[in-house]
């Protein structure tokens, strides 16, 4: 399973994603997050652009790669659908991003941000497993 | 005394608010033209994640709508003064500061001035369908049951998200260095006093000030839609806004504390202003009542002069796509005699009536309280829902 939605707060959206090491379970998180934000199966890959985030724990890693793609949303106006990992540790992301000019046929709803509420980033014996609330 | 900027103290949607607008219009006229003008506000206003601004705003002339508000409206033809005396703060937070809006902030608002975003974001044309205080109502130029009115809810869009976001990081490091105690990270915030929480505070008011300006740009695209439709003037149609007021906001406010005058910082999040004799607005979701209340003074002694905001979610966004199927919602609101918009019928489904709490009840429970007054009842004839 790549990720799951899980019910919690009546306002927020939670999903737990899951990967047998760090750059499957930031793509799964993304995936899960732009799962919410539109409709990702009608998304075309025609434009790329390039993503570099970092931080001081793979914990902080997680949220500021989240909050780096829904920036991106706004100030490149655009949905993304796929997400390439080149490089990762848990102090930097480097990816190549996939997606095309937002149209709101295309759209899901408006993800204001990743919160801190109930967020859990651990290891676990199969890998990593993100908690994520998402303020929508 | 601390200032939090984020999900619990003020949320992510800095002064998310609604403005209210009333016409002469009889629902009855507006019935005749439903489809037309739900149509034609539908295309007007940019709604949606995807919903497109129309304004391309330079750096410059966003920092001025941070400082501004609504006197940017103003001095560029949005809206009027009669707006500005009709909003809370006058449209405009005194000591807004440009300079600690993060750039990120600035480019995710600049392309986003006039656009009504998504989620629990509405506009509605509603009908007056019972008149509780007529004096009150009288005095707001709502005359009997059957008169047309217009709700517009949103918020302040990329910027105001990305503002909470920067210094709920910023109020995380200020947690550690003022040794605050929080049972949550998402409750971070810093003294007051402090250098964080001041340039919190200063960031905040530039948001708020975009969302009035952001509502006042489409209040006149509102004004233009009804104009189009019904061949008549707005000023002959007699939209004026009734008040536009915030929901989640902090505002530095003096009260009685024990027979001595305090300044407080009200962190009013799900909450509204609830002034003597004030317009309060409690807003229900599509397809149910929304309310227009008048503040009282026991607001002001029992609740630091707020009042709860709206319904509340009874059920997830995620829980009511799975229960409700969107083109059934939007069938079910066409047999209640509503005309309803959304760019996909998966945003009607989140927004279910029943994935909300009963407005009824919160709004009888405020009232029984005496923390606001009903002044009258609407519902919805038209919903265009992001």
């Amino acid at each position: 399973m790549k990720y799951k939605f899980i019910d919690d707060l009546t306002s927020d959206v939670m999903f737990e994603a899951f990967g047998k090491d760090l750059k499957e379970v930031f793509t799964n998180a993304a995936e899960a997050m732009f799962s919410v934000i539109c409709q990702m199966e009608k998304v075309s890959q025609e434009k790329t652009i390039e993503v570099s985030v970092e931080a001081e724990s793979a914990e902080e890693l997680m949220i500021n790669w989240l909050q780096e793609l829904i920036g991106l949303v706004d100030i490149e106006s655009m949905f993304f659908s796929k997400f390439e990992i080149t490089e990762i540790d848990e102090n930097h992301i480097k990816a190549k991003i996939y997606g095309e000019e937002m149209v709101p046929e295309k759209g899901e709803t408006v993800v204001k941000a990743v919160t801190y509420y109930k967020y859990n980033f651990e290891k676990t014996a199969d890998g990593y497993v993100a908690r994520v609330s998402l303020d929508i | 005394m601390v200032l939090g900027g984020n999900n619990v103290p003020v949320d992510q949607d800095i002064n998310c608010g609604i403005n209210l607008i009333r016409t002469n219009l009889s629902t009855e006229e507006v019935r005749k033209r439903q489809k037309e003008l739900v149509s034609e506000l539908f295309n007007k206003i940019p709604v949606g994640v995807g919903g497109k601004g129309k304004l391309k705003l330079s750096g410059e002339q966003l920092d001025e709508v941070l400082v501004k508000g609504v006197d940017w409206a103003i001095d560029n033809g949005y809206v009027t003064k009669d707006d500005k005396a009709a909003t809370e703060e006058g449209g405009r937070m005194e000591g807004a500061d440009p300079s600690k809006v993060s750039d990120l902030a600035k480019k995710r608002g600049a392309p986003q001035l006039g656009t009504l975003g998504a989620g629990n974001h509405f506009l509605e044309i509603q009908n007056v369908t019972d008149v509780i205080d007529n004096d009150t109502a009288g005095k707001w130029g709502i005359k009997e049951p059957g008169q047309s009115m217009i709700m517009l809810h949103c918020g302040s869009r990329g910027l105001g998200h990305q503002v909470a976001s920067d210094y709920l990081k910023i109020q995380e490091q200020a947690v550690k260095k003022h040794n605050i105690w929080i049972p949550d990270k998402q409750l971070a915030c810093a003294p007051a006093q402090s250098q964080e929480g001041q340039d919190f505070f200063s960031a905040m008011k530039a948001a708020v000030n975009y969302s009035f300006t952001n509502r006042a740009v489409m209040t006149k695209w509102i004004r233009e839609v009804f104009e189009k439709v019904f061949g008549r003037t707005w000023e002959d149609m007699d939209m004026k806004t009734v008040y536009a007021i915030a929901h989640n906001i902090v505002k530095l406010e003096e009260f009685d504390i024990d027979g001595k005058k305090r300044k407080l910082y009200v962190h009013r999040k799900g909450a509204t202003r609830s002034y003597p004799d004030k317009p309060v607005i409690i807003a229900g979701t599509m397809g149910t009542s929304s309310y227009l209340l008048r503040g009282t003074e026991t607001a002001l002694s029992k609740t630091f002069g707020s009042s709860a905001h709206g319904a509340g979610r009874a059920m997830s966004r995620h829980a009511a796509i799975k229960k409700f199927w969107g083109d059934k919602v939007k069938q079910e609101l066409a047999g209640k005699g509503i005309e309803s918009k959304s760019p996909h019928p998966k945003s009607l489904a989140e927004e279910a009536p029943l994935a909300y709490k009963d407005v009824e009840a919160v709004v009888d429970s405020v009232h029984g309280a005496d923390v606001s007054k009903k002044v009258c009842r609407m519902e919805p004839v038209g919903v265009i829902k992001g």
